[in-house]
């Protein structure tokens, strides 16, 4: 007997049979009904008398969903596994009030279930299945559509987020009375291309003045780009992977374009998890450059001695709030605290913590869900409770959703604490040196670095006239006294004769090659200890050089080489030599 | 839908708090909105402030960048999150009468 459906309901359950992987069917079959979840959960333990917010009920809407189209279970006996179709799109409406309404897809009861269910994984495909047929808050709906239309979750156009990038600029400008300390946008070939949340230039763009100190302070070669700067992905919270794989692309192909080295992404967790973990598999696309938080690069510039933090700055009583897709997710537990510890004196842990921690309550998109406010205020009890048990009157975490999650129950619970990230921190124990002049890697500042290579000899190597005058005059415009070789045996004679205090060095050369060359160098004890900066267009033929019997070359460059990386390479290699000849033998 | 009662008002709002009903924003509404966001006394400088945002949102239909706001009113960054403890967004966009702005805020 055909059944009759809504169109909508029809295409739910096509598409369900189509988003069947082996993890969902794993963890639509496994569940036991122990009750293990019910537990973990904070909209339970906040509604202790309210069934349908424990994980399994919810679940069990889907499941049920599954056994009667999917399972042979359900298409024999639907009576006996408790199998149910949807019929209208009521029936639809309730299970978004379920899957939207009632989870923050925080995953909590994920790691707490002994046979594996991830239940926030199922959850989110649900989600998919709605926003498929278009059933989906309201909320979700305008960020979905401007993420899809503008680029960014906010519509910030073009030429505002330029303007207050610029703002930002000045801002920092003023603070750090130094003209010099700039937010380049879409520079190329940068070590760190920045991405952000839209909420950040649209609201609140203190962390974007805050982080480019930090970056400027640093010494970082780094941009932000024009485009595919929103490293947020609502696709992470409706459940569609197009969204997903779409806004992922964008930043990607932006990353691409400019050649950067590494992307970092500032403290958002959601961004975190949809651009370094997911977005490839949703974009379908593989990248080949580097992708961090924030909060590594942050924690090593400090650790490496590129920033000096003066923590007596930072003066409240801090506790840690792990965020769901940072830390349960993504497994960045540790490093957080250690930064804080690195930027403040008195931090306390909140109990549980790292990957048992409560939800924010604002996760998995609540906070774009005005119609569940409600739900989600009464349900962070938990979390207002954990909160006022640390003592602190500060909470810190990196993630914006966590961020207007927690305040908005600090407000509700009057708590007397308020809400921060670490770049702010790290930005306010920020020691600015007395005339500081940082010496930032930008172009237009070579003239600053004028005598960076005073009374050093550099012998450039290069069969190419055009390339040794292109880094002869570099390096003489920094100060060096340059002397020139165009063959191998030229270059070993003049080494021998000369004894420059650095050697770059091209591998193929007519002749005697760079490798022989090289390796000649390092045998000599003359010469053995100079350093050498091998700049090469055949970058497969590294191994050659490195699978020879002597110590490893100092540099080692692909070319085309610009003129900034020429010199900060060049900076390197005599910065960590002074820095080897210090350390006690 | 939940309601805002203070005082002699009883107006429709949405679960966040914020009105409905963008035209019936009054002075008087705004002043007891404010109560709720930490705002005891509207100064002259927190009317200036309302007043550019409620005219742009009249204007334009969506909230100003923070930058806009800044700018066309003289305020510095700082000087907002002091007028409005919780913000542009939620804090200067609920007494002037907005609807809650969308995504992760």
């Amino acid at each position: 007997m055909p059944e009759d459906r809504s169109y909508k309901a029809e295409k739910v359950i096509e598409r369900l049979g189509k988003k069947l992987n082996r993890q969902v069917v794993g963890s639509l079959a496994a569940c036991v009904h122990c009750g293990m979840c019910t537990d973990s959960c904070h909209y339970v333990l906040a509604n202790p008398g309210d069934p349908t917010f424990a994980p399994a009920w919810k679940a069990d809407r889907l499941r049920k969903l599954f056994k009667r189209h999917y399972d042979w279970t359900g298409r024999v006996f639907p009576w006996w596994v408790g199998a149910k179709s949807v019929y209208t799109d009521k029936d639809l409406e309730e299970l978004k009030d379920i899957v939207f309404g009632k989870c923050t897809n925080c995953r909590r009861c994920s790691i707490n279930c002994p046979m594996g269910v991830d239940f926030a994984t199922f959850n989110r495909m649900a989600r998919g299945l709605l926003v498929s047929v278009g059933v989906m808050p309201e909320g979700v709906a305008v960020v979905s559509k401007d993420q899809w239309e503008i680029g960014n979750q906010m519509g910030v156009l073009r030429e505002d987020y330029l303007d207050t990038i610029e703002w930002m600029e000045e801002t920092i400008q003023d603070e750090l009375d130094n003209p010099k300390a700039v937010i380049p946008i879409d520079k190329p070939n940068t070590d760190v291309v920045y991405t952000i949340n839209p909420r950040e230039v649209k609201y609140d763009p203190r962390t974007i003045s805050d982080a480019a100190k930090i970056f400027h302070m640093a010494g970082e070669n780094w941009t932000m780009p024009s485009e595919g700067w929103d490293m947020t992905n609502f696709g992470l919270f409706s459940g569609d992977d197009d969204l997903g794989g779409s806004v992922a692309s964008r930043v990607y192909d932006k990353m691409h374009e400019l050649k950067g080295k590494k992307i970092v992404i500032s403290e958002c967790g959601h961004g975190y998890r949809s651009t370094r973990c997911e977005g490839q598999n949703w974009a379908g696309m593989d990248v080949d450059f580097e992708m961090e938080s924030s909060v590594i690069t942050m924690r090593d510039y400090i650790k490496e001695g590129r920033i000096q933090v003066d923590k007596s700055k930072n003066t409240d009583k801090y506790t840690y709030h792990d965020s769901c897709n940072f830390a349960r997710s993504c497994g960045l537990f540790e490093e957080p605290r250690e930064l804080l510890n690195l930027v403040t004196d008195d931090f306390s842990e909140m109990y549980p913590n790292r990957s048992e921690n409560y939800c924010c309550t604002g996760g998995g998109g609540a906070m774009s869900m005005s119609e569940y406010a409600p739900d989600r205020l009464k349900s962070a009890k938990i979390k207002a409770d954990q909160l006022k048990a640390t003592g602190a009157n500060v909470v810190v975490t990196s993630c914006h959703n966590c961020v207007d999650g927690l305040a908005d129950l600090i407000k509700h619970y009057k708590l007397d604490m308020k809400v921060t990230q670490l770049v702010n921190l790290v930005a306010n124990a920020l020691v600015i040196p007395e005339e500081a002049e940082v010496a930032v890697k930008e172009p237009d500042e070579v003239e600053t670095l004028k005598g960076l290579f005073a009374g050093k000899k550099i012998m450039v190597v290069d069969d190419e006239p055009d390339l040794r005058v292109f880094y002869g005059s570099v390096l003489e415009d920094n100060g060096a006294e340059v002397i020139e070789a165009a063959d191998g045996d030229e270059a070993i004679g003049l080494a021998m004769a000369e004894l420059p205090d650095l050697i770059t060095l091209d591998l193929s050369m007519p002749g005697k090659d760079g490798g022989k060359v090289f390796e000649a160098l390092r045998k000599n004890d003359a010469t053995a200890s100079i350093p050498v900066c091998i700049i090469t267009g055949r970058p497969e033929l590294r191994s050659l050089i490195y699978d020879r019997p002597v110590p490893a070359p100092e540099g080692y460059l692909d070319k085309p080489v610009s003129e900034e990386t020429l010199i900060r390479n060049v900076r390197k290699i005599f910065e960590v030599g002074r820095a080897m000849e210090k350390q006690p033998v | 839908m939940p309601t805002f009662e203070h005082g002699e008002f009883k107006v429709e709002v949405d679960e966040d708090g914020f009105i409905t009903d963008p035209e019936i924003w009054n002075e008087e509404l705004a002043t007891a909105l404010a109560t709720t966001e930490g705002v005891d006394e509207m100064t002259e400088e927190h009317w200036k402030l309302v007043n550019y945002l409620r005219n742009y949102y009249m204007q334009f239909g969506i909230a100003p960048m923070v930058r806009k706001l800044c700018k066309e009113t003289g305020f510095p960054l700082k000087k907002v999150y002091e007028m409005f403890p919780s913000g542009p967004a939620k804090g200067a966009c609920k007494v002037a009468g907005l609807p809650k702005p969308t995504g992760c805020v």
